[in-house]
C-alpha cells in the first residue's frame, strides 16, 4: 500500500558551484553569498496505490516519475506532505549499477541483495536459485568484468526480482539478456505481476502500459495531471503530446 | 516461524526514521562493503597483508638512518628502540590518515548508488574505517606483539595493547563521520583535510621524541588525540612499565567522545546529504 498526500519536493538546483569551502569563505567575505535556490521538483502530489495493483508512470522528461519512485523507496524524503508505505520495497536498479566488477559473481550477489535490502541471511540461502535462474552457474568464481553486459544484466535481473518484495519499483527498461533469456524474464514479471505484488513502472512504452497496468498517472512538471484507466490516459496523453508537435511545427512554420 | 519473522521486519520497514544505534541493516551493509574493500585490496592474497605491513618498516628504516644518530639518545642510546618507536608511530598515524582520508570522498563516490536506493549512509564511512582497521591489525598485530615480548617479556603489556587500538578505532571512526560529511558539502575537502593531517602528523611524536618538544607547547600537545595513543602504545611494547591509568582513561575518553561526537553530527547532517550527494 503506498499513499501520497500533498507531497512535495524541493531540490537545490545543481547550477552554482559553490559547494567548496574556498568559494563559500570568498563569498562570504564579498558579501555575494547567497542562499542555494531551490526547485520545486514534485508539488501537490496525491497518489493512492492499493496492494496489488500494477501502475504505470508516464509523461515527458523532467516530470517528476522517477523522482516519486525515489520517495516511494525513501531515497528522497518529501518536503511537505506524507509518504506512508506498507511493505518491503525493492527498486529494481539500472540493472548492473552496484556492481563492483572487480569482486566475483557470488560476492555481487551478497553485495546488490544487501543494497537492494535483503538481510544477509536470505541472500545467502537464495543463491543458488539465483545463479540458476541467471544461467551463471559456471560463473560462480568469476569476477564479473569477466562477465558479457548481457550476462551482467541477467544476474542484475535474476537478483532484484528474486527480492521477496511487496513492492517492485521498476525504471524503465524490462528486457535484458538475448531471446531465450528475455522469454524467462518476461515470465517472471508476469509472475510477479499476478502474485498481488504492487508494481509500479516509469515507461515510455505506451503500448506496453497499456496492456499490462491497471492504472496510469500522467505527470508533467512535477505535478499529476490525470490518473485513471490505461486506455483513457493514455489516449489523451497521446493526444496532448501531437497536439504540442503541431503547435511546436506550426510555429517553425510560421518563422 | 517465517511469518513472525517478516512481521517483525515490517515493523521495522515502519519505524526505520528513528532507527536504534547499530541496526540489522547497517550491519549488513557495512559487512558487505567491508568485505569489498578488503577483498579488493588484496585481492584474496595474503602476499598483499604482508606487503601492506612492509612499507611502514621500510619508512621506520629511513627515519632511523637519517634521525637515528640525532634521537637514539633519548632511548637509552638504542637505535633499533628509536627505530621500533618510529615504526609504531608510523602505523598507528598511517592508518588514522589513510582511513580518514578516505571517507573524504566515500558518500560522492556512491552518490549513484545512494540516489537509488536507500542505503544508510554511514555505512560507507564506517565500512571505509573497518577495512582499514583490519589492514592495521593483520599488519601490525603480529610484530607488535612479537615486539612486546622480546622487549619486556610481559605478556600483560600486549593485552593491554588492546585498549589503545581500541581508542585508535573509535577516533577515526568519530572523524570519518565527521570527513564524510564535510565531503558531501565541500568538494575541496580532500585537498583541505590534507593540510589538516599535515599538521596532526606534525604535532604528533611519531619520528621524533616527545620529550624534545619546548615545554610550553607539551601540554597543548595533549589535546591531539593521538598523542595519547602513540604514546601509550610505544610504551607498553618498548618499556618495562606500564603506563599510567590516566594515560589510558585519556585515550579512551577522546575516541569514545569523538565517536560520540561524530555520530551526532552524521546524524544531524543526514537529510540534507540527498541535495549534494
Amino acid at each position: 500500500m503506498i499513499s501520497l498526500r500533498g507531497v512535495q519536493l524541493d531540490r537545490r538546483t545543481r547550477e552554482e558551484f559553490d559547494d567548496d569551502v574556498k568559494s563559500r569563505v570568498i563569498g562570504l567575505l564579498t558579501g555575494r553569498a547567497r542562499r542555494a535556490r531551490r526547485k520545486t521538483v514534485l508539488a501537490g502530489v496525491d497518489l493512492e496505490i492499493a496492494a496489488g495493483e500494477k501502475v504505470a508512470l508516464i509523461g515527458p522528461n523532467g516530470a517528476g516519475k522517477s523522482t516519486i519512485l525515489k520517495v516511494i523507496c525513501g531515497v528522497l524524503t518529501p518536503t511537505a506532505g506524507v509518504a506512508e508505505v506498507r511493505g518491503r520495497v525493492a527498486p529494481l536498479l539500472e540493472l548492473g549499477a552496484g556492481f563492483n566488477p572487480e569482486l566475483s559473481v557470488v560476492d555481487n550477489v551478497a553485495l546488490y541483495g544487501v543494497l537492494l535490502g535483503l538481510d544477509r541471511r536470505t541472500i545467502d540461502a537464495r543463491l543458488e536459485a539465483i545463479l540458476q535462474f541467471a544461467e551463471l552457474e559456471e560463473y560462480r568464481r568469476y569476477p564479473v568484468r569477466a562477465l558479457s553486459s548481457g550476462m551482467a544484466a541477467r544476474l542484475g535481473f535474476a537478483i532484484a526480482t528474486d527480492a521477496d518484495a511487496d513492492i517492485l519499483l521498476v525504471d524503465e527498461a524490462l528486457s535484458v539478456g538475448d531471446e531465450s533469456f528475455r522469454a524467462k524474464s518476461r515470465r517472471r514479471i508476469d509472475a510477479l505481476w499476478h502474485a498481488h505484488r504492487t508494481v509500479v513502472i516509469v515507461s515510455h512504452d505506451l503500448a506496453l502500459v497499456r496492456s499490462m497496468c491497471e492504472k496510469v498517472v500522467w505527470m508533467d512538471h512535477g505535478r499529476i495531471v490525470a490518473v485513471g484507466p490505461p486506455g483513457e490516459i493514455v489516449d489523451r496523453y497521446v493526444r496532448a503530446v501531437d497536439q504540442a508537435a503541431v503547435t511546436a511545427l506550426l510555429r517553425a512554420v510560421d518563422v | 516461524m517465517q511469518a513472525r519473522r517478516r512481521a517483525g521486519r515490517e515493523r521495522r520497514g515502519v519505524v526505520a526514521r528513528r532507527a536504534p544505534l547499530i541496526d540489522e541493516r547497517l550491519r549488513d551493509v557495512v559487512g558487505v562493503l567491508f568485505a569489498q574493500n578488503v577483498k579488493i585490496r588484496y585481492r584474496g592474497s595474503i602476499l598483499g597483508i604482508v606487503w601492506s605491513a612492509l612499507s611502514p618498516l621500510g619508512m621506520a628504516a629511513v627515519y632511523t638512518a637519517i634521525f637515528g644518530p640525532t634521537f637514539a639518545r633519548y632511548y637509552g642510546g638504542s637505535h633499533l628502540l628509536y627505530g621500533a618507536a618510529v615504526y609504531i608511530g608510523l602505523v598507528l598515524i598511517g592508518f588514522f590518515i589513510a582511513a580518514t582520508s578516505e571517507c573524504t570522498t566515500v558518500l560522492v563516490q556512491n552518490g549513484g548508488l545512494l540516489n537509488k536506493v536507500r542505503i544508510p549512509f554511514e555505512a560507507f564511512p564506517l565500512a571505509a574505517v573497518s577495512a582499514h582497521a583490519f589492514q592495521l591489525l593483520a599488519g601490525s598485530i603480529p610484530l607488535l606483539l612479537v615486539l612486546s615480548v622480546v622487549m619486556n617479556r610481559d605478556p600483560w603489556h600486549a593485552l593491554l595493547l588492546a585498549v589503545p587500538f581500541a581508542a585508535l578505532i573509535m577516533l577515526a571512526a568519530g572523524v570519518g563521520l565527521m570527513t564524510s560529511a564535510a565531503g558531501v558539502f565541500f568538494r575541496d575537502t580532500p585537498h583541505l583535510y590534507e593540510l589538516a593531517t599535515f599538521l596532526l602528523w606534525v604535532t604528533t611524536p611519531v619520528f621524533y621524541p616527545a620529550a624534545i618538544v619546548p615545554a610550553r607547547l607539551a601540554h597543548f600537545l595533549i589535546i591531539n588525540p593521538l598523542y595519547a595513543i602513540v604514546q601509550t602504545s610505544r610504551d607498553l611494547v618498548l618499556t618495562a612499565a606500564i603506563p599510567p591509568p590516566w594515560m589510558f582513561g585519556l585515550s579512551l575518553g577522546e575516541g569514545a567522545l569523538v565517536l560520540v561526537g561524530g555520530i551526532a553530527a552524521f546524524r544531524a547532517m543526514r537529510t540534507r546529504f540527498m541535495d549534494h550527494v
